[in-house]
Order: C-alpha cells, then structure tokens, then sequence
C-alpha cells in the first residue's frame, strides 16, 4: 500500500512499490522514481456515478500516479493532513481532498440525505454545496486545509458545534443540525459568525480549519 | 498522524496551533464576532448590549462605539477562536493600561474593562485578565522611545498615547506637502506614531493588515449576491481605494 508521509506541514510525500494514488490535478511538484501519470475519472465508478459527479460539481478531477518511486504534493500553500479512515466513511468536499488510494472507495453524497432538511440548510449555509465526496473504507486519505486541520471528537453525550465556514469534513457515525443561538435581533443583515452553527451529534470525528474560509 | 482533540485534551487556554487557539470558558468574555470556530459545553453568544447581560457590559464593555463587533459567551465549556489564518496571541494583564487596535482584539474577558480610546480605532483595556490578539505575523515588543509605522502598530501598554511624527525632508518638500493635505502618499516611511515614555509596544511583524486571503474570499463570495446599482458603487470604492 502507498505510504504517506509529511515533509513539512505544507508537503506531502507517497510513496509508491507498483502502487497507484490518486491526487488533485496539479498538485504533484516532484517525483523520484519511475512513475507514470494520468488524468482519472475514478475507476470503479459506474456511468451513473460519473453522470451524478458532472451534474453536482463535486467532479473529482484528480490525477493517478502509477508505478514504483516516490512522489511529492503541496496544493497552493495549503496545510495538510493525513486522515486515518479505520472501516468508516469521511465526507469531505472534493476541493479539500489532496490525495487517497484505492483502499478507500469514493462516492457521491447528497447532503441532504444525511440529516435531511438540515443538510441542505447547511450546505447553504456554508456555501459548500448540497453534495459532498464520500471515502469508505480503511485507509488513508489526505486533505488540505487553510491553516492546521484540527480533528474533534464526536461522543454521544459530547457534541461539538462547528462554524459552518471552519467545517472541513467529518467521519464515522456523525449526524449534523443547524442551531441558532443569537437572537432574532440579531440575525438580520448578518449571516456570518457566532448566528448558526452546526451541532455535530453522534459517534466519530469533525475536522475544522481555523481560517473560515 | 493527525491529532484528534476532546474536551480533556483540548489546551487549557492556550493556543491549538499558530492560528487556532483554545479558552476554558467559566465567565462572561466577549469576542469578536465571526471568530468561532468550535465549540464543546454549553455557551451562550449573545450580542453586546441584549439579554439579562447588560449591567455586566456596564462595567466591563464599555464602548459603544464597537458593540456591535463583539459577541457576549456566556456558559462553560471548550471555545476555539479562529481568525482566518491570522496568527493568535494570548497576553495577561496584571492592573495594567493596554490599548489595542480594535479590529486586532480577538478576545477579552468582563474581568477586563474596555473602553473607547481616544485614538479613533483603538480600544483600552483597564484591570486584570487574559486577552486573545490576532496579527499578521507573531507581534513584537519594543520599548520607547520608539517611533513605529502606523499600520504595524497592534498596541501599547502603560505608555502615553503616540503622537505623529513626520519626516523633517517630508515637511519642508513642496510635493510631499501637496501630497500630505490630498492624503495621496500614506506609505509609513514618511509619518510614524512616536512613542515615548514608559512602557511597551506591541509591533506586527508585516505592514499588511489582518487577514489577507480568507477576507478577501468572503467577500467576493458576498458580491454575487449584490445587485448592479450596488456593484457600481463597490466598483467605484474600488478606484477609489486603487489611486491611493
């Protein structure tokens, strides 16, 4: 299996025995070794998958490094990440998605389904959309954030409430909803900051940037 | 391997990375709006100024002037502050006098009072407690007499308010001169804030303002949602702020 490693907080190092990985379209700034590169629209996905990713814009238009060697990815100055999925899913959207392989299988989600109404509130909310890319599996998927990721954890009796501009993505068993804390007074003509946020319940992890994009 | 955090092994009061930062909530604080991240427990935001909160802001948020760039928290928990990317700094006041640029002060609690400077655009913080700064760049202490450009100036503490000190060559010039009373030349290298006194001054380690990237992403993520009339005179501003 590829093996990730940080060269620093910005860059990225694979490294690939007769493996592939896929990464985001020109985020490769170096490679040792006997690689080969290709332009991938995601193997394994069905015409559906592929029709549902041109329709939603969460089109993954990553790039596939293939053979034996090492490969090195930073993506415009972002901080990365090595995220551990263990047998769970990580929804993220597919613009933070720097690199994964295919121990991971990707999808496509309709927020909506996932919390219902209040999905699609957030999505609005946030300005992410109303799809998301899904990662199953167990595995490693790295992503990049606008200043360190940081990773909260999600217990039954422990929510945590996310700035729907800091949300990066979440794993496991999470479910989300929108609150409003302000009163109304406040809410009108502010739709940035402490007005909504998004309560994350359940069991897993909900990863943040600190910039709010 | 990434580090996944809970309330147990969140930092107590201490920064999470350069540009996150953690508080143990306990007491009223205020913050400045938008600057959430996260959060675990149950805290309250309230505005300045609304709810059953207004004889603490009484005492303790004293300018009006700002109230409504601020949030009142209220509860207990775990709060992460966040300021796109900018660098986070925390500071204790022991009976000190801080003043600090109001769009640089992230956080302050009720223990601290904060009252209008008389400098436009800088607030003063009187009493005990720890406050939260966020820069361009870690800040920098220097002692007066100093003289400092007027954009990397975050605050002073204990010292007399600065005055403005000009260039002798930038005075007695017939040019600069015709540029100082049209506000066309606002460089730095020409006026700066002098400090004298005792004291300390905190400095920003850039000229450049708050915020560089994820401010000008938000708002051009709010310009599509303007309409034309409106866009012209955003259009307009925008010349405006280009000759300068």
């Amino acid at each position: 299996m590829p093996n990730y490693q940080l060269i620093n907080e910005k860059m990225l190092s694979v490294t690939l025995a007769n493996e592939e990985v896929f990464a985001k379209s020109g985020a490769m700034v170096g490679y040792t070794g006997d690689v080969a590169f290709q332009r991938s629209f995601l193997t394994g996905a069905g015409v559906q998958e592929l029709a549902m990713r041109a329709v939603t814009n969460e089109g993954l238009a990553m790039m596939k490094a293939r053979g034996k060697g090492n490969v090195l990815y930073a993506y415009d100055g972002g901080f990365v990440t090595i995220v551990q999925v263990q047998g769970e899913t990580l929804y993220v959207e597919s613009e933070t998605l720097l690199a994964f392989d295919s121990r991971l299988k990707p999808g496509t989600m309709f927020i909506g389904n996932q919390g219902g109404v209040q999905g699609i509130l957030r999505g609005a909310v946030s300005g992410q959309g109303l799809f998301t890319t899904t990662l199953e599996g167990t595995g490693e998927a790295v992503i990049i954030s606008d200043g360190n990721a940081i990773g909260l954890e999600v217990k039954p009796d422990r929510p945590v409430f996310v700035d729907p501009n800091a949300y990066i993505g979440h794993k496991g068993q999470v479910s989300s909803q929108i609150v409003t804390d302000l009163g109304w007074k406040t809410m009108v003509g502010q739709a940035s900051g402490e007005s909504y946020q998004v309560k994350f319940t359940g069991q897993g992890t909900v990863y943040i940037q600190a910039s709010e994009r | 391997m990434s580090v996944i955090y809970n309330p147990n092994t969140l930092p107590k009061n201490d920064n999470l990375s350069r540009f996150a930062y953690s508080i143990d909530v306990d007491g009223p604080l205020y913050i400045q709006k938008g600057k959430m991240v996260a959060y675990y427990g149950a805290l309250k935001f309230e505005m300045v100024g609304t709810g059953i909160l207004d004889i603490v802001v009484k005492e303790a948020f004293n300018a009006p002037m700002y109230a409504q760039d601020f949030v009142c928290v209220t509860g207990r928990g775990k709060l992460i502050l966040g300021d796109m990317g900018n660098d986070i700094s925390g500071f204790d006041l022991v009976d000190a006098n801080f003043t600090i640029k109001a769009t640089n002060l992230l956080a302050v609690p009720s223990t601290l009072r904060c009252q209008e400077s008389t400098l436009p655009g800088y607030l003063t913080l009187i009493g005990s407690g720890r406050l939260l700064v966020s820069s361009n760049g870690p800040p920098h202490f220097l002692e007066p007499p100093c003289k400092i450009d007027e954009q990397a100036v975050l605050g002073w503490a204990d010292c007399p308010s600065p005055s403005y000190r000009y260039d002798y060559a930038y005075v007695h010039g017939i040019i600069s001169a015709v540029g100082a009373l049209s506000g066309i030349t606002r460089s730095g290298e020409e006026k700066q804030l002098d400090f004298q006194g005792k004291g300390n001054v905190m400095v920003q380690s850039s000229e450049l303002g708050l915020a560089g990237r994820g401010l000008l992403a938000q708002i051009l993520r709010q310009i599509g949602t303007l309409e034309k009339p409106q866009l012209a005179e955003v259009a307009q501003a925008v010349a405006r702020n280009m000759k300068g």
